[in-house]
């Protein structure tokens, strides 16, 4: 099922799925042409004068999206953007900014906010792991497809690589919550530590933008115990912040909802962003070393580059 | 000069009865100094220890929730709780767990952190600027689907009694509530938490 939007337009998405997933789309063909023995991801993000995903079988791969679960056609062309992208990427597991049910969250909400416009990478076997956002019941930790296995915050060590992912509860950050956060980091021999969850400390947004409250007691924990990256949404756009205290800040948060012009410019703040399309993140960890690309709902990678753990 | 000097003392006695809301002069001088701040909070968590002895009570004759399931049974095992709650406190009105005398603590407990330029943050957090349409609160009533959940900075928190993990502290404007998180109902609630 797609979104009824889409639906009139069946033809054109059909065309441009074929077109991402190794048809005879304009963009990767000339990726294709420049560089013959590059896999179609890195074509693709090359041709756009990115840094392409290297794609290696055995590294970790995953993809970021936040702020989606709103049932528009935004939502729609990114999930199949996501599924084009599978095709050639293959991530195993997606993390969730959260919001990622807004409004009424019936059974009927679940089939169209999340189950459908990921239907292709759920039938797949891609695990969608949430954080929980302001617009999200707090029942939705019980949510299957959400693997939050009855928890408002939890951690899970990666498939692969040296890696443990943190999500958390942001808009209930209350004493038990800190104290677990700092035991989980305290004990996490991993080499990588990521962190996801909804209310962005550092964000140029005009509409939220950073959360100093949180910030406070969240930040001295996060470089103490050696967090090399930190994933957030609630602002309706893409930001990459850069470096705060060597860490690395993203804010994906229009992978469904988008506030056009919302980002202040300048920003202080602000590597790179984006508030005029929807987009989702695809992400490796190979070693030391994770390469990001920032895809919009066209299928064009508009931001990329490389982050080098915190040691 | 006497008499009125007794009818004084007994004027004193009564107005202290009332102030301390029915505790006999006897029975505050055999007992130990209690911080009136204290006993309204121990007053308050006992309320609340009530309400939450109910809903566990009334969950437990549900079938249990797994860990991970389906929006279906997550549905309905929330509206099912819901409705057993609102039927068993079908009489329950606004001040019953968060009670006057509660709702001035907690209002003084909030005021250091709500003012000055940190304040003016920590409002703005709550606020989020997001629903700005006008609202109805009901003890029992359903969180309305429309607006979104407040954030509550770890601040905020970290300054009131700490609830058991089926309720929870949030706020709808500046209104502070209960809310169940389980069942989705607005338990109790307060106007006028800060000013906004």
């Amino acid at each position: 099922m797609m979104h009824p939007d889409l639906q009139r337009g069946v033809f054109l998405g059909a065309v441009v799925a074929l077109m991402c997933c190794g048809g005879s789309a304009p963009g990767r063909s000339v990726a294709s042409a420049a560089s013959p023995g590059l896999a179609p991801a890195a074509a693709a993000a090359q041709a756009s004068g990115q840094t392409p995903l290297p794609n290696k079988p055995d590294t970790l791969h995953f993809a970021v999206i936040g702020d989606n679960g709103n049932g528009d056609k935004g939502q729609y062309e990114i999930g199949e953007q996501m599924a084009a992208w599978y095709g050639r990427f293959q991530f195993p597991l997606v993390l969730m900014m959260g919001d990622n049910i807004y409004g009424s969250d019936r059974p009927q909400d679940f089939i169209k906010k999340f189950e459908t416009p990921y239907k292709p990478l759920l039938d797949k076997g891609v695990k969608f792991y949430a954080s929980l956002g302001n617009h999200d019941s707090r029942e939705q930790r019980y949510y299957k497809g959400f693997n939050m296995d009855g928890k408002l915050y939890y951690t899970w060590k990666a498939p692969k690589e040296d890696v443990r992912f943190f999500a958390l509860e942001s808009a209930y950050m209350d004493p038990d919550q800190l104290k677990w956060l700092e035991d989980e980091l305290k004990k996490a021999g991993e080499k990588w530590k990521i962190v996801f969850f909804h209310h962005p400390l550092y964000s140029s947004s005009k509409t939220h933008g950073s959360q100093l409250k949180l910030r406070a007691v969240l930040e001295p924990l996060f470089i103490q115990y050696g967090v090399s990256l930190v994933l957030n949404g609630h602002d309706h756009a893409y930001e990459r912040v850069l470096p705060q205290n060597g860490i690395h800040y993203f804010v994906e948060g229009s992978s469904g909802q988008l506030r056009i012009g919302d980002l202040r410019r300048p920003s202080p703040l602000t590597a790179f962003g984006n508030d005029t399309e929807q987009t989702f993140m695809l992400m490796e960890i190979d070693g030391e070393t994770l390469t990001f690309n920032t895809i919009n709902r066209k299928g064009a990678v508009i931001d990329s580059g490389t982050i080098t753990r915190r040691k | 000069m006497r008499m009125v000097t007794r009818s004084a003392i007994l004027a004193l006695t009564l107005a202290g009865l009332v102030a301390d809301g029915g505790v006999s002069a006897q029975t505050r001088a055999a007992a130990p100094r209690v911080n009136p701040d204290a006993a309204v909070i121990q007053d308050f968590l006992k309320r609340v220890g009530g309400y939450v002895a109910l809903h566990k009570k009334l969950e437990a004759a549900l079938p249990n929730l797994p860990a991970q399931t389906t929006p279906e049974v997550m549905d309905a095992h929330q509206r099912a709780l819901s409705k057993r709650i609102q039927e068993a406190r079908k009489t329950a009105k606004p001040g019953e767990i968060l009670s006057p005398a509660m709702q001035r603590r907690i209002r003084t407990l909030l005021r250091p952190i709500f003012s000055g330029k940190d304040g003016q943050q920590i409002k703005a957090e709550i606020l989020d600027n997001e629903y700005k349409g006008s609202v109805r609160l009901a003890v029992n009533g359903r969180y309305p689907d429309e607006i979104p959940i407040s954030t509550v900075p770890p601040q905020v928190l970290s300054a009131l009694p700490k609830l058991p993990e089926a309720l929870e502290y949030r706020f709808i404007q500046n209104s502070l509530i209960l809310f169940d998180q389980h069942a989705h109902i607005i338990v109790d609630f307060m106007d006028r938490a800060f000013i906004s």
